[in-house]
């Protein structure tokens, strides 16, 4: 057969090598900055952009979309190549690729700390960005399946596999949840409303996971790691199953992010049960990568790339039977809220994506310069420090939400809550303080990592197309009657992407269609009305400082969250909800019932100096509240967005609106005042506070009988 | 041939008894199963019994393969049967021993239905552990005994080298339970596959791994029965309704016979130091937020003048403090601290009386003129009318 003659394109992958080591440690010091800021507010100097509420969508974008994104893009860059025995399908695409992504990375983090931000948590970034992302990514599909179809391989390998179902699940996901509405260039609300923007969210938000921190990374362990053993993959079998397996389960999970909640009870059951199954599908995966190195162990104690790559599976191991029993409703009850949670996600941040990430890049840049690691000493001291970084890093956190949860849930014999809120914070913050260290020291590691790759590369001469050859693709593919029946679709990479859509498509579609059709899963709450325009406002606040981020909205039915905050949530009080704002964690109070709670003198005081309300308090103070003005331009149109998406305001309610928002402002003012506090009606603050004093109001204010539950009555936003 | 068909077919029928005795479980005895900490308990020796089942049979193997090599000692093969036979005998007996635990189980703690944690009963508890327990024992008797067959297999393998015939190094309890093939018998499951210099080899899944995710397949066909098809696990809103109510009954056994039954009807003005400097520190700390730490007011009223928005006796400070006035910000303290707590708090609130605090907030509400005598004063609150009205 005729040998073909061809070259590599390194230059891509050295680009996204090098936006891997920068966004990396950007992203590791935004952690590390929040970090600081739990236990030392002043850290946040008064300067919006700086506060946790902004810095932290910061933090997990660029590790998630900025490090941990570039290191998939770099690994799949080199490794499809070399898989497919061809050179990518386009060096233009490529380079747009390259470009189009880090321009959205900056992109990302210039909105975010101006505190433009859709308020979803994993999901930040506006619709101008959404847009630019999902067309990134096509480009992405088209030069990786372009690579596909001119393949000198007649199969495809198990790690094109994943990325094929990473692309196509993304894919999917990114466009099923961004679904936004508008009203100006960096302002848009979430096409869904409360339970139903919930579910959507948490199904994107876990599979998020799923399909961009997990599965492409398995790719890269299915190559990376036998690669560097030099090792037969240990099951071809095991990849058959635990790949569809893994596929087709993890899609259901989402709703485990969601128990107790006013989520129905039936999807709540969902995610856990398809938790619990995904447990074997994870480890399949670990598995696979861990007996891998059976008979190359002895290389692990020498080659730091190993070492890497077993701490990063071993991780992955931990945390996907850590997740599915985090899902079990009695555990959930205790982890759910706390730190817990935080340091579940470090585990498999840092243990497997970055280890992962440092064992390819300690693989990659010695091939790409042709020379060998610098210092394999550094290596292993960065691989120590990582460890030990981690180990610091997660301990603290168990430790703080187990126990945070324990005092929250405490009673006294005479059936008091034993526990003031703030009591249980400033009782962690020793744990808050280890946390950081952890970090700091993992932070370090990542340094020495750079400075060897640095010195690595300056010893090396870059090789931009490495030459290979290989023999052309055979026209028709050649089926043994012996072989195994799924290499029929190995040879078929579009039929893979096809069955790959439809396995991820089922669970999703089954927990999401019910949701939004059948109304007894939203029951109607009549008393439940649309917030008054000023509210808005308020509320549009509230979700641009990432109040979510540390104060949740959600009153689960637990004893000591009736006693503490009031009557447990109900789906129908969130109908009017673009975008939900139930948070994931509580490192304030929740404040789905602090409406009429406090006066607003309180909440004026405790948005300028919380310490001042609160001694102790942990909480940021929020000075630009008192001096900018809400929009008032905009006013009518967030009213027409509303009623677009279903919210019943009259129309011709836009000409009308402002008149009410200053009514309603002067009110606030006049309260205010009586306490001896000065302010003009038009600031932000005024806002806020109508939104405050709002939350948890309308079901405590409805008489009895109309907190009956309505079925019949529409939903709005269906 | 029959040392094959045992190996297909024991996990097959472990599987089985495993899954029927789960099923068997599910339905009839719910109320076992919706204690978490019984529920766990029973998950845990059931895998302790599939690994024991697992361990039973690569001790028969291992004798099988002892018998085989060793025809002439009759000792040998008798000890083979007698592990084969007890290793059996014990797994099947844990089973019975795994149901009768969790019926017990089921019968003691349908009195604690579904509470969390702690509603499980002594005798369940021990009944539990002592299985778990056993469990533990026959792992560890049956891990000897499979050392005893692998050393005695090593010698063999030492004295076949020795004599010149090559035979393959054994295959330790970790590659048995995954199924692993001997490294230098790779290259016939190597599968030919070449992926930029990636192979691929055929191996088996490991067994546990299978059986684990059938296992967990199992399980969520029987936690959805139980939530939503029998409907005999509470969701979370009847979980919730439980657990108030049990809470509420042990409350009022509690407060029977506690002191700490005081209430607006009965608290008396208390003006012992202890009981003062402990409402001191919560008022500083809770209270000052919006009073000050002086009880000059600042968002809230001034505590230290004579003038009250909802009286100024202790019964109405108690009653203040205890239901709150939350449309005037006063939060409700109930849920934060018992009757004696709140008696303290008032007291201490009475004791603030013409502190005069600098920077004191204006008198708001109505003027009110104690008298020790009477603590009954009668207040319209709501109109804050003058509360000496029923003065001697």
């Amino acid at each position: 057969m005729q040998v073909e003659k061809f070259y590599y394109d390194n230059k891509t992958v050295k680009w996204f090598a090098y936006a891997v080591m920068v966004w990396g440690l950007v992203g590791m010091l935004a952690g590390l900055w929040i970090a600081v800021e739990l236990y030392y507010p002043p850290l946040s100097m008064g300067f919006a952009p700086t506060t946790f509420g902004r810095m932290r969508p910061v933090h997990t974008n660029a590790v998630i979309f900025a490090f941990v994104g570039n290191g998939i893009f770099m690994g799949i860059y080199y490794s499809l190549q070399r898989l497919c025995k061809a050179r990518m399908f386009s060096d233009t695409l490529s380079k747009i690729h390259f470009w189009g992504w880090q321009l959205i990375i900056l992109a990302a983090a210039l909105t975010l700390w101006a505190g433009c931000t859709s308020g979803k948590e994993y999901a930040e970034l506006e619709w101008p960005i959404d847009i630019a992302i999902a067309l990134v990514w096509v480009l992405f599909g088209i030069n990786m399946f372009g690579t596909l179809i001119k393949r000198r391989e007649s199969h495809i390998y198990v790690a094109i596999w994943f990325y094929i179902a990473t692309w196509v699940t993304v894919a999917m996901l990114h466009i099923v949840n961004s679904m936004e509405l508008p009203i100006s260039i960096l302002k848009s609300y979430s096409l869904y409303a409360g339970v139903q923007d919930a579910l959507v969210q948490w199904w994107y938000g876990h599979n998020a996971v799923a399909f961009f921190l997990t599965t492409p990374y398995l790719g890269l362990m299915y190559y990376f790691l036998p690669k560097a053993a030099n090792r037969p993959v240990y099951s071809y079998r095991l990849s058959i199953v635990h790949f569809w397996a893994l596929i087709f389960l993890y899609i259901w999970a989402g709703p485990h992010h969601l128990l107790y909640t006013a989520l129905p009870d039936w999807a709540q059951s969902l995610g856990t049960v398809f938790s619990i199954m995904l447990i074997a599908p994870s480890w399949g995966g670990m598995l696979n990568g861990l007996f891998t190195l059976r008979g190359a162990w002895d290389k692990v104690r020498e080659e730091p790339v190993l070492k890497f790559l077993v701490v990063a599976v071993t991780c992955y191991g931990m945390s996907t039977f850590e997740g599915p029993m985090l899902s079990l409703k009695n555990v959930n009850a205790i982890s759910h809220f706390t730190d817990w949670t935080i340091a579940h996600v470090h585990i498999g941040a840092l243990g497997w994506n970055g280890f992962m990430t440092f064992g390819v890049l300690y693989f990659l840049i010695p091939k790409l310069w042709n020379t060998e690691l610098y210092s394999k000493k550094l290596a292993t001291t960065h691989f120590w420090l990582g460890t030990i970084g981690i180990i610091l890093y997660a301990v603290p956190l168990y430790w703080a939400g187990f126990t945070q949860a324990m005092m929250w849930k405490s009673f006294t014999e005479e059936g008091q809550l034993k526990f003031q809120f703030l009591e249980t914070v400033t009782h962690i913050l020793p744990m808050y303080i280890a946390r950081s260290v952890g970090g700091l020291i993992y932070i370090v590691g990542t340094i020495v990592m750079t400075y060897n790759l640095i010195k690595t590369i300056g010893q090396g001469s870059f090789i931009g197309d490495e030459a290979a050859e290989a023999a052309a693709l055979p026209k028709v593919l050649e089926t043994h009657s012996k072989e195994y029946w799924h290499r029929w679709i190995e040879g078929r990479p579009m039929q893979m992407l096809v069955f790959s859509l439809i396995a991820v498509a089922i669970g999703g579609a089954i927990e999401i269609i019910p949701t939004f059709l059948v109304k007894s899963n939203i029951p109607t709450i009549s008393s439940v009305k649309p917030y008054t325009p000023l509210e808005l406002h308020g509320r549009d606040v509230y979700i641009r400082e990432g109040c979510y981020l540390c104060h949740s909205q959600m009153v689960r039915p637990f004893r000591d969250e009736v006693a503490r905050y009031g009557e447990y949530s109900k789906a129908g009080e969130f109908v009017y909800d673009h975008p939900f704002q139930w948070g994931s964690k509580r490192t304030g109070p929740d404040l789905a019932r602090v409406g009429a709670k406090y006066p607003d003198s309180w909440h004026f005081n405790h948005m300028q100096d919380p310490q001042s309300m609160s001694p102790g308090s942990i909480m940021p103070s929020y000075p630009w509240l008192y001096e900018n003005d809400i929009n008032a331009f905009q006013t009518p149109k967030m009213i027409w967005a509303m009623r677009t998406l279903g919210v019943p305001y009259p129309v011709g309610y836009e000409s009308q609106c402002n008149k009410d928002a200053e009514t309603q402002a002067n009110e606030i003012v006049a309260r205010l005042k009586a306490d001896k506090l000065e302010v003009k009606p038009s600031r932000e603050i005024v806002a806020l506070i109508a939104y405050l004093q709002r939350l948890g109001k309308d079901i405590k204010s409805a008489p009895k009988e109309t907190k009956k539950v309505v079925g019949d009555a529409a939903v709005p936003g269906n | 041939m029959r040392n094959i068909f045992k190996k297909i077919m024991l996990p097959f029928a472990l599987l089985l008894t495993s899954t029927a005795s789960l099923w068997a479980q599910g339905p009839k005895a719910p109320s076992s199963l919706t204690n978490p900490f019984v529920l766990v308990l029973s998950l845990v020796i059931v895998a302790l019994a599939i690994i024991i089942a697992f361990l039973a049979k690569l001790v028969i193997n291992s004798a099988f393969i002892k018998l085989n090599k060793d025809k002439k000692s009759i000792s040998g093969s008798g000890l083979a049967s007698v592990i084969t036979i007890v290793g059996l005998l014990s797994s099947f007996s844990l089973f019975a021993q795994d149901k009768a635990a969790t019926d017990a189980a089921a019968t003691k703690s349908v009195a604690t239905l579904s509470s969390n944690l702690n509603g499980v009963s002594e005798t369940a508890f021990y009944l539990l552990g002592s299985v778990l327990f056993l469990e533990v024992l026959i792992i560890i008797i049956l891990l000897f005994v499979l050392r005893a067959f692998l050393i005695v297999e090593k010698k063999a393998v030492v004295s076949a080298t020795s004599s010149g015939v090559a035979v393959e190094p054994d295959l330790n309890w970790w590659d048995n339970l995954n199924r692993f093939k001997p490294i230098h018998e790779e290259a016939d499951i190597d599968l030919g596959h070449n992926y930029d210099g990636i192979r691929e080899l055929d191996n088996k899944l490991p067994p546990w791994w299978l059986y684990g995710f059938y296992c967990c397949i199992v399980f969520a066909g029987i936690y959805l029965y139980r939530y939503h098809v029998a409907e005999s696990a509470p969701l979370s809103k009847q979980e919730y309704e439980i657990s108030v109510a049990k809470a509420d009954a042990e409350k009022a056994a509690y407060l029977e016979k506690s002191a700490n039954n005081v209430d607006e009807n009965t608290v008396k003005l208390l003006t012992d130091e202890a009981s003062l400097s402990a409402a001191k520190k919560t008022f500083q700390t809770i209270c000052a937020a919006c009073h000050l730490p002086t009880g000059a007011g600042s968002v809230g009223p001034n505590l230290t003048d004579d003038y009250w928005l909802h009286g100024g006796g202790i019964k109405d400070v108690f009653k203040t403090i205890k239901y709150g006035w939350p449309d005037k910000g006063m939060k409700s303290w109930k849920d934060d601290f018992s009757p004696i707590q709140i008696a303290q708090l008032a007291s201490y609130v009475k004791s603030l009386r013409g502190s005069n605090p600098p920077n004191g907030k204006a008198p708001q509400g109505t003027l009110y003129k104690e008298d020790a005598s009477t603590d009954a004063a009668k207040v319209d609150t709501t109109k804050g009318t003058k509360v000496d009205s029923t003065k001697k």
